[in-house]
């Protein structure tokens, strides 16, 4: 209990809605103290304005040829007003009653508030009585507070239930978004410790508005399923070299024994030495390659770009491999439009080595008499290198996997090659933002490189 | 000569260390970085032989350490680090050659040749000679018997590669590296091709072969003996 306490207080949206909820009652009450302040100032003002008035319109009734009216008028006043509501006094010079509807009191001239019950009036609320002297004769008119107090009370229970119900509303309203929020973020919680048990396909649920959570949520689903491509391509590799490499390993162990035996029985082991010596370069030259691909996919080549032209690089190409290709009975061309841009920020030794890889599976991989072309040619802002033969090609439903690391066709597993050429020539196209599209010939197999625009030579 | 062998794998300084004494030399193996770097600095050493991966100082720290202490012996590289840039920062750190585990003994031994008798003279030389072969650098003439031969741009790099390096054996991820500039092994016959293409243009007309395979390892220009 403790504990999910502990939680709760940790949890950042029940945070905020109690800052904010706090916050909010916290302001309501102060403008509440405010207004009421306000409000018993204006009506206390108003009482005495009252008071003020009714005085000086008893006072203006006395004229001195007929000071007997004057008492009369404040006699049919007390006569008219219960005591409890207004008072009325007039007193002579002698202190002597002269009319009233309260008993004999003093008082100090100006504003001044009693209560009812010290001048024997009934009740408890307090009077506001001004007093004075009208030609001699004292004067005391007051008002009782009792309706100035109903409204006061009136005023004082409405702010009253109005907190009651901001309260209840801050906190329920706080306590609704806060567990919304909380319910979203659980989700993202558990989300997350889903994929760290290892239930890579797991995704965050999102509410479809679009919101700033949402936004989060779908970047974190992204950044799941690269990571789950990567872990998927990692589980392939390792499964994929497991599968190639323990065969070669079996073979070498194989030459081993029978050099063993050969030797046991006195004969010459040379050609097993060779045969076991080859094989183990074939193995270092798998990982080597393996090695290689997963550095240029790390990326920290990118440092050592610089400009280079990939037209150099193909005639270069070009020129070193159109011998390989005469002396195997195949042809070997490139044609560049002139007007091509060629230009691109990257890495010569790599860029190099993925056209030497491309050029080199058509001429080990096609049949004699094959033609291979390169060309360059301008196109969607950048420009595409094409390697293409007019050889067996690829059939449709492989052509994605020979990407892919140690893939090899099944009709190839017979010449030489470790499966890893094409998917170095990916890790370095990838590296250098360049697409890779193979194209069926009919007959043939077009590889197609697309370089995004970027250097004007 | 001497060469001094820095590496911690015992079977691979054993390794070295008998192929360099039946060629003829003689080698010190230190097992760690630190003490490869007081040997490098008190006594005279052709070639230094450097593993990457070293106890106390790595490879790369320490031939830092021995040019930054204007030694100059000349240093490859023997090393199972075998990324794309670790070739790059080993001849940045003042390596003179780099050769990745594993490795034919023939390839480090025409290396450590290539290295320790590398005449600093003979760069700047222009026209290069091997008995009647004659290379203009110039004027980009091939001649022999007074002859011209006509050569194609990568052939003629070839020559001159192989000229420079008469009576050396140059092995063939030499050439790729030098000629071709490739430093990854390729999965034809591309060196082989350029060789026969060239033999056929300089030797074939003539009596005396210059340009000879050795087997296994790789190739040699020399009048025979």
């Amino acid at each position: 209990m403790l504990k999910k306490n502990w939680r709760l207080w940790r949890s950042t949206p029940f945070r905020l809605a109690l800052a904010f909820g706090l916050l909010f009652i916290l302001a309501f009450l102060v403008a509440d103290i405010i207004t009421y302040q306000l409000l018993k100032r204006d009506l206390a003002e108003a009482l005495d304005d009252s008071v003020r008035d009714t005085y000086s319109v008893v006072a203006s009734t006395y004229s001195s040829e007929d000071a007997e009216d004057f008492v009369a008028g404040v006699a049919t006043y007390a006569r008219l007003n219960s005591p409890e509501d207004s008072i009325f006094l007039l007193v002579d010079e002698k202190g002597e009653r002269l009319a009233g509807n309260v008993p004999l009191f003093a008082a100090d001239d100006g504003l001044s508030t009693i209560k009812a019950g010290d001048i024997g009036v009934k009740g408890d609320d307090r009077i506001r009585i001004q007093a004075g002297t009208v030609s001699g004769n004292r004067l005391i008119v007051g008002e009782s507070y009792s309706d100035t107090d109903d409204l006061e009370r009136v005023a004082l229970m409405s702010f009253v239930w109005a907190s009651g119900v901001i309260v209840i509303l801050a906190c329920g309203g706080g306590a609704f978004f806060a567990a919304r929020a909380q319910r979203r973020l659980d989700g993202i919680g558990r989300a997350m410790s889903d994929v760290s048990a290892g239930n890579l396909t797991r995704r965050i649920p999102l509410e479809g508005n679009g919101d700033d959570i949402d936004v989060v949520a779908a970047q974190m689903n992204q950044a799941l399923d690269r990571l789950s491509a990567l872990v998927e391509g990692m589980r392939q590799v390792s499964a994929d070299i497991a599968h190639d490499l323990k065969t070669p390993l079996n073979r070498l162990r194989m030459t081993i024994e029978q050099a063993m035996q050969q030797s046991g029985r006195g004969g010459d082991i040379q050609a097993f030495l060779l045969d076991a010596r080859e094989e183990s370069d074939r193995i270092n030259a798998t990982f080597e390659a393996l090695l290689r691909i997963s550095q240029i996919e790390a990326g920290t080549r990118k440092a050592r770009f610089r400009p280079v032209d990939i037209e150099d690089i193909m005639s270069s190409v070009a020129e070193i491999y159109g011998s390989v290709a005469e002396d195997n009975g195949q042809s070997l061309t490139f044609a560049t439009r002139p007007a091509s841009p060629s230009m691109v920020n990257g890495d010569r030794e790599l860029l190099t080595q993925l056209f030497v890889n491309l050029v080199e599976n058509a001429i080990n991989h096609c049949p004699p008499m094959t033609s291979i072309t390169l060309a360059l040619e301008a196109g969607d802002g950048g420009f595409a290198a094409t390697v293409a033969d007019d050889g067996h090609g690829i059939p449709e439903e492989e052509r994605e996997l020979v990407f892919r690391r140690l893939y090899r066709l099944d009709k190839s597993r017979t010449t030489p090659g470790s499966g890893l050429g094409l998917s170095l020539v990916k890790a370095i196209a990838d590296l250098h933002g360049a697409e890779i599209t193979l194209k069926d010939r009919h007959p043939g197999l077009g590889i197609i490189i697309s370089f995004p625009a970027q250097l004007q030579a | 000569m001497r060469i001094l062998v820095v590496e911690d794998d015992k079977k691979t300084a054993d390794y070295v260390a008998q192929g360099m004494s039946e060629a003829g030399h003689v080698c010190d193996i230190v097992e760690d970085g630190r003490n490869a770097l007081f040997q490098a600095s008190h006594e005279q050493y052709d070639v230094l032989v450097v593993d990457r991966m070293l106890p106390g100082l790595d490879g790369l720290s320490l031939v830092k350490a021995v040019r930054a202490a204007s030694i100059g012996t000349p240093a490859i590289f023997l090393t199972s680090v075998s990324g794309v840039d670790d070739r790059v920062e080993g001849l940045e750190a003042g390596g003179d050659d780099y050769l990745t585990k594993p490795f034919a003994f023939s390839e480090l031994l025409a290396r450590v040749n290539a290295l320790a008798r590398r005449p600093p003279l003979q760069d700047q030389k222009t026209v290069l000679r091997v008995a009647d072969l004659e290379l203009d650098m110039i004027r980009r003439q091939v001649t022999r018997q007074g002859q011209a031969i006509e050569l194609q741009p990568r052939e003629f790099t070839l020559l001159e590669v192989l000229m420079r390096g008469e009576g050396r054996v140059l092995t063939r991820t030499m050439l790729l590296e030098r000629v071709w500039d490739f430093h990854f092994d390729p999965k034809t016959s591309v060196v082989e091709t350029h060789i026969s293409r060239l033999r056929a243009k300089i030797d074939r007309p003539f009596d005396v072969p210059l340009l000879h395979t050795v087997r296994n390892t790789g190739y040699s220009l020399h009048v025979p003996r």
